[in-house]
């Protein structure tokens, strides 16, 4: 990561150095006004707006994981800084990280937003280039969004937007009073950021328990050939607020749940269809949600190697019962196809998924003293795999400047190799402060 | 010249204001009065900017352009609007379609997950992205949500109290408002609880006229009981933009408008 990093160091300083000054000065902040006075409005903004935010974070396990040396989850200094350029014709966005990982030990710096955004005739609006995708209804809990997530942010206590990484995507979506039309193709397959050992253990089915590998596990990505990109389209209409939606992809798994003929972890090839819909009921929003995951390669369930047709579906509802206190309550299925032949089959048949996973979801959430104090407690509970997650966290937004973030990620369940089970020794507690400038 | 003028504008404001035959019926005023406040021209585009003072002092800022488009007068609207500051709201847009038989559908983009989020319906009488404003009172409440009583007329208001037909929904059980009886503007909303207590009120600070529309230009939330206060500011307020209903989708969620959000040569 190093070499990469301090390239992208020197170029984006090169940037700032290629600037013209005023642009750097920001002089003309436009709160700077007390009054209520033409001043205060700031400029019709023609020059480039830049924010974003440094943020400091630590977190760290209740207990030990005895498979790695250090304690913490998290320990990181991040820098943000976003900025965009629009003309009629295009629009340019740029929005960085750089982090200090002190659990990586190293520097790493990600564009998150990267585009160049412009229009093809009335109807059609393109983005192309490093960006952030989601789609679906889901809330944490995805079917028909194959675009990555960064499931170790996730888990050791980033900030929510880091569960979605960024892709270097072509998107075209077309508008039309008939149907839109979004069509994402990624040409260069982009995986999940998966458990790699390096800051949780995981489980392993072949070692029959956790393990924490080093090198890091690197699964065996698709070559990078055109051929194995990544396709995603999805039709989607809105009538008299009843959202409607047909999606479709073509590429691969994305987490690392196949094995090459070496037993190397790697990614099956995936096509999946689904269809969602979105409308209000009573007094709040309903969701239903489903998604068919054909595993291409293990079209009748027998090869161990490689991970089994899926039928995914889902059913939500949001409401908000008290003033300022919402909740979400949601529930999961993932039932694995032609399972008798996967366990037939299987080296370790009792690791296997079951045939039914159950996963019920709740979101509550409590919003005090207009917004300034939120606290949240999220909670996936499968009883199929007889494990849990809980996310609490109490978020304080102090001014429009700072604001932080007390939280935890708490795993636990009966068996060892379940999704949330194996993280048990990665339940942890985390503080993130923020400073939007 | 400037006289005949002046005689012109006093005689025009004898005719069509305070001195006209006074309305007498509640719902015709409340009707008027929302027309006045939410529904001028075909539609309409205005910067806001909120100062949010909390019960200590504290302030924080909001600072957003809303574009409005009525489906009908005195009927459904859709709103949209986009956030310019602060810095961690920057881009976040959100977009009503306002409903006057049935609830709202209201969508928030938040740009850092490319999420698009639905607001459920239920969730209208609380704080608007921080501010002592309610969402409710950024696209209205429903004339037909209440009933009305005509409490007094006076030289300048129709003084008029309001009971909420569904008490379950909403935190006051009933406020009054004194309505401009020239403008037809709400100049002040007093909100009491159901304990009795006078807890909130809305006021208008500055009128001025745009168009030929008489238009709140600064308005201001207090809250009586807990202290702190919230102060709306909206500049650049342009109507009958011609402002298409594409405007009012997903895609303006996602791509806002550059074109309409952009400021008008003239106004202030």
């Amino acid at each position: 990561m190093a070499p990469s990093a301090t390239h992208w160091v020197l170029k984006t300083a090169a940037l700032l150095v290629l600037l013209p000054a005023p642009l750097l000065a920001q002089d003309d902040d436009p709160w700077s006004n007390e009054q209520w006075d033409d001043e205060g409005w700031g400029q019709e903004e023609e020059a480039l707006p830049f924010n974003g935010f440094v943020e400091a974070a630590a977190g760290t396990r209740f207990t030990r994981d005895p498979l790695l040396s250090k304690r913490e989850t998290l320990e990181e200094l991040r820098w943000r800084l976003e900025t965009e350029w629009n003309t009629a014709a295009l629009s340019l966005r740029f929005k960085s990280d750089l982090a200090y990982d002190g659990i990586e030990k190293g520097w790493d710096a990600e564009f998150r937003d990267l585009t160049v955004g412009f229009r093809i005739g009335e109807s059609i609006d393109a983005r192309i280039g490093q960006q952030v995708l989601t789609w679906g209804t889901g809330d944490l809990v995805f079917l028909n969004d194959l675009f990555p997530k960064d499931f170790v942010s996730f888990f050791a206590g980033r900030d929510d937007d880091y569960l979605k990484a960024p892709s270097a995507t072509l998107r075209f979506t077309r508008f039309s009073d008939t149907i839109n039309i979004d069509v994402a193709w990624t040409p260069l397959f982009e995986p999940d950021v998966y458990l790699n050992g390096e800051r949780f253990s995981f489980f392993s089915p072949l070692a029959g328990s956790n393990v924490s590998p080093d090198p890091p596990l690197a699964a065996v990505e698709p070559s990078d050939s055109l051929s194995n990109g990544e396709l995603a389209v999805r039709l989607f209409k809105t009538v008299e607020g009843r959202e409607y939606a047909l999606y479709a992809y073509d590429g691969f798994f994305k987490q690392p749940t196949a094995l090459t003929a070496a037993f190397e972890p790697t990614f099956a090839a995936l096509t999946a269809i689904g269809a969602s819909l979105r409308q209000p009921a009573g007094p709040g929003l309903v969701n239903f949600e489903t998604a068919y995951y054909w595993s291409r390669d293990d079209k009748d369930g027998t090869d161990p190697l490689l991970p089994n047709d899926q039928l995914r579906l889902l059913a939500g509802y949001e409401w908000e019962p008290k003033a300022n206190f919402t909740v979400g309550l949601q529930y999961y299925l993932e039932w694995t196809r032609d399972h008798d032949a996967l366990i037939r089959n299987s080296p370790a048949a009792e690791f296997e998924p079951d045939e039914l996973r159950h996963v019920l979801t709740t979101r509550l959430s409590f919003r005090a003293g207009l917004d300034r104090h939120v606290f949240s407690l999220f909670a996936f509970i499968s009883p199929s795999d007889r494990d849990f997650y809980l996310r609490p966290s109490y978020q304080f937004r102090y001014s429009d400047e700072w604001s932080w973030v007390l939280g935890g990620n708490l795993f636990g369940g009966d068996a060892q190799h379940t999704f949330f089970s194996q993280l048990q020794d990665a339940s942890n507690a985390y503080l993130r402060i923020r400073y939007h400038y | 010249m400037r006289a005949v003028l002046t005689l012109c504008a006093l005689l025009v404001l004898v005719a069509d204001g305070a001195n006209a035959e006074p309305l007498t019926d509640a719902d015709e005023i409340v009707a008027r009065a929302n027309l006045a406040s939410y529904y001028a021209g075909a539609d309409g585009r205005s910067e806001v900017r909120m100062i949010i003072s909390d019960a200590q002092g504290r302030q924080q800022r909001r600072q957003f352009t809303v574009l409005r488009r009525n489906v009908e007068a005195g009927g459904d609207q859709q709103f949209l609007v986009v956030f310019s500051q602060p810095s961690d709201v920057r881009n976040t847009t959100f977009l009503v379609h306002k409903h006057v038989d049935g609830d709202d559908d209201r969508w928030l983009y938040l740009p850092g997950l490319d999420l698009v989020k639905r607001i459920s319906a239920g969730d209208k009488r609380t704080s608007f992205v921080g501010a002592h404003y309610f969402y409710e009172d950024v696209s209205g409440r429903r004339p037909a949500d209440d009933s009305h009583e005509l409490l007094e007329t006076t030289d300048e208001h129709y003084v008029l109290r309001h009971i909420p037909l569904d008490r379950q929904t909403v935190e006051f059980s009933s406020y009054v408002t004194w309505i401009d009886r020239e403008t037809l503007l709400p100049m002040k909303i007093e909100y009491t609880n159901p304990a009795g207590k006078l807890y909130r009120r809305v006021e208008v600070l500055e009128v001025a006229d745009f168009d030929g529309h008489p238009t709140v230009t600064i308005s201001r939330v207090s809250d009586l009981l807990g202290g702190g206060q919230t102060d709306m500011q909206f500049r650049y307020i342009k109507y009958d933009t011609g402002l298409p209903e594409q405007v009012f989708t997903e895609r303006s969620l996602r791509n806002p408008p550059r074109d309409w959000l952009q400021r008008p040569r003239s106004g202030t």
